[in-house]
């Protein structure tokens, strides 16, 4: 693997794990669901 | 990669977030069927027309898709059976773990109603008895416990992988960092290649059930108040995980160190040709592993393909006025046809790959066009944005304003027509050339025809009772 190869695959990488972590994060310290009036 | 991660980026992700507003919206307004929204958002006849797209993606996609669910099944069983055994050199496992493929799916030749038929009808009438029942709850409870599970059996495989080395002496070449390589080196090379463009939009489209026909469905029994912004995020990012992190890491680089660079375009079978090699090199453990890893793939599959017979029957019954079962009877028979064509019609592939290609890539791209189009500019932009802001746990970027109105549909249609310039020609050239293929062609024209019937029949019951499925009452909004 090339130097490009190793770059794009950490980033690409980091970005997969950070957003998907930072998406469940807020997900799940959203406010509890209000039930239905 | 470059283009998959333009077509997540640019595509997937603001149309993702459009075909869920469309959706809400249209539930609003009493639609759940993908020709009824589409005509609604796209005010009129041509959108909605254009909607039985929505319905044959799914209809056709599942024909050969509980096919490959049966595959996983029948994988599951033989490691629970203890019959998948490959010995000797790793070119003799290689060849073995290829044989007990074509064994498997019937490969090797055309109108044989191998073994894994058993397994096909008991995943049919699975579908079947699991949709006419409903079962979200259930599926919820089974993402908890499969979801966490799936991922700690990747990372264990992963391992397994990552660490491989050199397995083969004889071949030095086929090593875990040139696999790496072969996934992550950029190959600028392949960016004037529109057919590369279209594969990479396809199969994120794909998994993300984007432009699939399905979001318009299950989103469009969401309410006001719910959450789109951040849940539509949170299904991508988690759907990228395990594709990029997890699927395409092992798999692709599990194929080159065993296949090498030649044997990793081998589509579907890949991963079934060369994770039981893995798993043999993993000692005593690799059967169960084996087991659990095709099982779980075997549930994740039929979480998938109910999730396509659901918009199927939901629009038989909108557009003809029947109940639940009816229509899945309907359904049932004619996806149980399309299907029994791919399993005869077997060998090569060709019936499977005609489906795939003319229906999971091509009109789910076609499909992608029209929805981000009727989103952006027939909708409005700023309205479909702020449907997604309703109750939304965050805020999109603005600069997905000018992405879902100028720069996805220019990708789209600068693809579609480099594609269809470049490329088409000699894909209907491959599909002439061969009456199996030819065939497939017919009967997706086939389904086409009866749905466009059915909207039509659709269409008159929706006036008839006063509903707006033009969209005209919502202008003034």
């Amino acid at each position: 693997m090339n130097a490009g190869g190793w770059i794009f695959m950490l980033i690409s990488l980091g970005l997969v794990w950070g957003t998907t972590i930072w998406a469940y994060c807020r997900l799940l310290g959203a406010p509890p669901e209000k039930p239905d009036e | 990669m470059i283009p998959y991660i333009c077509a997540l980026l640019f595509l997937a992700l603001p149309i993702g977030w459009a075909e869920w507003a469309m959706a809400r919206y249209g539930g609003e307004k009493g639609f759940h069927s993908g020709p009824a929204i589409m005509g609604m958002v796209g005010r009129g006849r041509i959108a909605r027309y254009l909607g039985v797209l929505a319905i044959l993606i799914p209809m056709v996609v599942y024909m050969y898709y509980v096919y490959i669910e049966a595959w996983c099944l029948r994988y599951a069983w033989e490691y629970l059976i203890g019959g998948v055994t490959l010995t000797g050199s790793i070119e003799e496992k290689v060849l073995g773990a290829a044989v007990f493929f074509g064994q498997t799916t019937g490969t090797d030749t055309n109108g044989v109603l191998n073994m894994s038929s058993v397994f096909w009808l008991i995943v049919v009438a699975l579908n079947i008895v699991l949709v006419y029942r409903g079962l979200s709850g259930g599926i919820e409870k089974f993402c908890q416990f499969a979801l966490p599970a799936m991922a700690i059996l990747a990372v264990i495989v992963l391992i397994r992988v990552l660490t491989l080395g050199t397995p083969d002496p004889t071949h030095p070449d086929q090593n875990v960092l040139n696999g790496l390589g072969y996934l992550w080196n950029p190959d600028f090379s392949k960016l004037s290649d529109f057919d590369t463009w279209l594969a990479a939009a396809g199969q994120i489209f794909f998994s993300l059930s984007v432009g699939f026909g399905v979001i318009l469905n299950y989103a469009s029994y969401l309410k006001k108040k719910d959450d789109i912004a951040l849940s539509g995020f949170t299904a991508s990012a988690t759907n990228e995980l395990f594709e990029v992190g997890f699927g395409g890491l092992i798999t692709i680089t599990a194929a080159f160190v065993f296949l090498g660079a030649s044997g990793v375009g081998g589509g579907f079978g890949l991963g079934f040709q060369t994770l039981p090699v893995v798993f043999e090199q993993m000692g005593a453990a690799g059967r169960w592993i084996g087991f659990a890893w095709f099982f779980l793939l075997f549930l994740a599959a039929i979480t998938s393909s109910i999730s396509m017979l659901q918009p199927v029957k939901a629009f038989f019954e909108e557009a003809l006025g029947i109940s639940s079962g009816q229509a899945i009877a309907w359904v049932s028979v004619i996806c149980g046809f399309g299907s029994l064509w791919v399993i005869w019609f077997s060998k090569n592939m060709v019936a499977l790959d005609v489906m795939d290609f003319w229906v999971g890539t091509f009109c789910i791209f076609l499909l992608a066009t029209v929805q981000i189009i009727c989103f952006g500019w027939v909708w409005g932009v700023k309205k479909g944005m702020a449907e997604i802001d309703q109750g939304a746990l965050m805020r999109i970027p603005r600069v997905f304003v000018f992405i879902m109105k100028y720069v996805a549909p220019v990708y789209l249609l600068v693809v579609l027509g480099g594609f269809t310039y470049f490329n088409l020609g000699q894909k209907a050239t491959e599909v002439s050339q061969n009456p199996v293929a030819l065939w497939t062609v017919m009967i997706i024209a086939a389904v086409i025809a009866l749905l466009v019937v059915l909207v039509a029949i659709g269409e008159r019951r929706w006036r008839a009772a006063g509903m707006d499925l033009d969209g005209k009452r919502g202008e003034g909004d």
